[in-house]
């Protein structure tokens, strides 16, 4: 019994002397740290501060000759300034990947850099832009990539914005099956499909689908999303006849939409 | 009967291997305690002195006592008396106390601008014997940036009331001058009226002379004889007043004089400490920075470490989230 113990002991001592994690060169350091940095405020909400670090990651990635770390920085950058309303500017830093001739970048980081261009555009209703930038993204993913369900909710927005309700419905609920795609990308066809069939006039199941999404968005604690699914329930209800209800909604929404802008 | 089964040479006294190893290990831990202890002078021999202080404000146990900027000892205890006032002991490292003579004082002072206290020990008289253990000393508190800035505003207020009162006071100096200014400029503009007026005649009398030689020249000198007069007598109340006038102007001067010199002493002595508050701050930023940044790696370090890295993330790469609806 005594040896029993004196071995867990003798192990338990080895096992606190872990191998320490080596030490990089002062500029790769640096730039972890910035990035670190970066993400920490991102998850704080102080924007502002995450593209400035994103910005410090930049220069020194590219002052290391490291590609890959710049171009995942690019999309960073591109991502801040979105979030940032200032999508000229996110344009632009994609473009530094997509324009590149030279092929520096990684296909995956082209890919990403393609899909995110079709997010931002699509939001700015340039849609022959957005349909070009997301057939790039696309013919990179060959529908074997992790993106390809992003790909498959946003051409379904892509076609509800074209008019085509149907073909968005479809597509939507295609997705919404998809147990691989995640509950964000599951979340955002079941939205797709709820406005496709208020324009298709179906609005019992418009709202069904509305109240699903919000459901989900509450758990994903997504404020931007419970208020766009609040004012569709808003606006389908009083569709329905059902005015108080309606009411009920649209002031939910207000507060949402309230509440986002105090941020 | 064994545990293991001995057959392998290797497991051959297993359990004297272990004990060798785990003692190793707990003399390693020892070395290091041993180590610390003489880095952090626990070993080091010490006295105590005492002091006794008007409040215990600012003053903490650990805080370290300083001779010459060498940290010699800390305070180890505060108590209150009976009579309300702290008695607080420290204790110096012996080898110090032949430095220190019994009229030396305890001050407390500040490490920059915001830094911690610290208590400073002055040396004392070179006639006075030698601080023995146990020993009492006089205690003070040094004045710090607030009791300067107290000092520059008591210094500045009154010569801002001063000035204003030379300014606001309608018997004071400078008003006093300008009106006797605006005076003087009234009668010169009368005098200048008449001057006209007079030349005016002349012109009149050159004009008619020979036709009005005898009519014109008594008037004339009438009037020429009433602008002598009236010059002589602006010129003796001019007499009488410029010197008084003068010596207005004169005080009104020396009186900006002194004022200007109070605010320029004031400022002479405020002005030394700024570029050293002003690099104390610079300090003491710097090194909060470095505290961070250092804090910051030392928890780098240990995210990294067992059992650490089993319970914090592993760090975020790749790009940050973003969906087809965002």
């Amino acid at each position: 019994m005594t040896r029993i113990f004196l071995l867990m002991l003798a192990g338990t001592l080895v096992a606190c002397g872990s191998t320490p994690a080596p030490r990089l060169p002062q500029a790769l350091e640096q730039a972890q740290t910035a990035d670190k940095d970066a993400r920490r405020a991102l998850r704080n909400g102080e924007l502002l501060r995450a593209q400035y670090n994103f910005t410090k990651v930049l220069a020194l990635q590219q002052s290391l000759d490291d590609t890959a770390g710049a171009a995942t920085t690019l999309i960073n950058l591109a991502t801040v300034t979105h979030q940032l309303h200032d999508d000229a500017a996110a344009l632009v830093w994609l473009d530094r990947i997509l324009l590149e001739q030279a092929a520096i970048y990684p296909a995956e980081s082209q890919m990403t850099a393609a899909f995110r261009k079709a997010v931002i555009l699509t939001n700015l209703a340039r849609l022959k832009e957005a349909e070009a930038a997301l057939a790039l993204a696309e013919k990179q993913c060959d529908k074997k990539c992790t993106l390809r369900f992003g790909m498959q909710g946003l051409q379904a927005r892509l076609l509800l914005l074209k008019g085509d309700a149907e073909g968005a419905l479809a597509s939507a609920q295609a997705l919404a099956k998809e147990k691989d795609a995640g509950k964000e990308e599951q979340t955002n066809a079941v939205r797709v499909a709820a406005a496709a069939e208020e324009k298709l006039q179906r609005y019992a199941a418009a709202l069904q689908h509305y109240r699903m999404a919000l459901e989900t968005d509450k758990a994903l604690g997504l404020g931007a999303r419970i208020g766009e699914d609040l004012h569709g329930m808003a606006r389908v209800a009083k569709l329905l006849g059902r005015v108080e209800e309606a009411s009920l909604y649209a002031r939910r929404a207000e507060l949402v939409s309230e509440s986002q802008r105090d941020r | 009967m064994t545990l293991l089964a001995d057959k392998d040479e290797r497991f051959k006294n297993l359990f004297g291997k272990a004990v060798i190893f785990i003692l190793l290990a707990l003399i390693g831990i020892g070395l290091v305690f041993l180590w610390t202890g003489l880095k952090k002078g626990a070993f080091t021999p010490k006295s105590p002195v005492y002091f006794v202080a008007d409040s215990g404000q600012d003053l903490n146990e650990g805080m370290p006592v300083k001779f010459s900027g060498f940290k010699i000892g800390k305070l180890n205890t505060l108590a209150l008396d009976e009579q309300g006032h702290v008695q607080v002991e420290v204790i110096i490292e012996t080898k110090y106390l032949a430095l220190l003579r019994q009229d030396a004082v305890m001050s407390l002072k500040k490490e920059g601008v915001i830094g911690d206290g610290v208590l400073e020990i002055s040396r004392g008289s070179e006639n006075k014997p030698v601080l023995a253990a146990g020993g009492k000393v006089r205690f003070e508190r040094a004045n710090g940036l607030e009791q300067a800035v107290v000092d520059v505003k008591n210094r500045i207020v009154p010569i801002l009331d001063d000035v204003h009162q030379t300014l606001s006071d309608p018997h004071g100096d400078v008003r006093q001058t300008l009106k006797n200014l605006r005076e003087f400029s009234a009668e010169m503009r009368g005098t200048r009226e008449r001057l006209d007026h007079v030349l005016g005649s002349v012109d009149n009398v050159l004009g008619s002379v020979d036709n009005n030689l005898n009519k014109e020249v008594g008037p004339l000198l009438h009037s020429l004889r009433q602008s002598a007069a009236n010059a002589e007598a602006l010129s003796g109340k001019f007499d009488r007043e410029l010197p008084s006038l003068l010596k207005k102007a004169d005080s009104s001067m020396e009186s900006l004089r002194m004022t200007s010199e109070a605010i320029k002493d004031a400022v002479q002595q405020a002005a030394p400490q700024v570029p050293g508050v002003l690099g104390e701050a610079r300090d003491t930023l710097g090194k909060t920075r470095e505290m961070v940044g250092s804090t910051q790696d030392v928890v780098d370090s240990l995210s990294t470490s067992w059992p650490l890295k089993n319970v914090v993330p592993p760090p975020e790469t790749g790009p940050i989230r973003m969906d087809s609806h965002d």
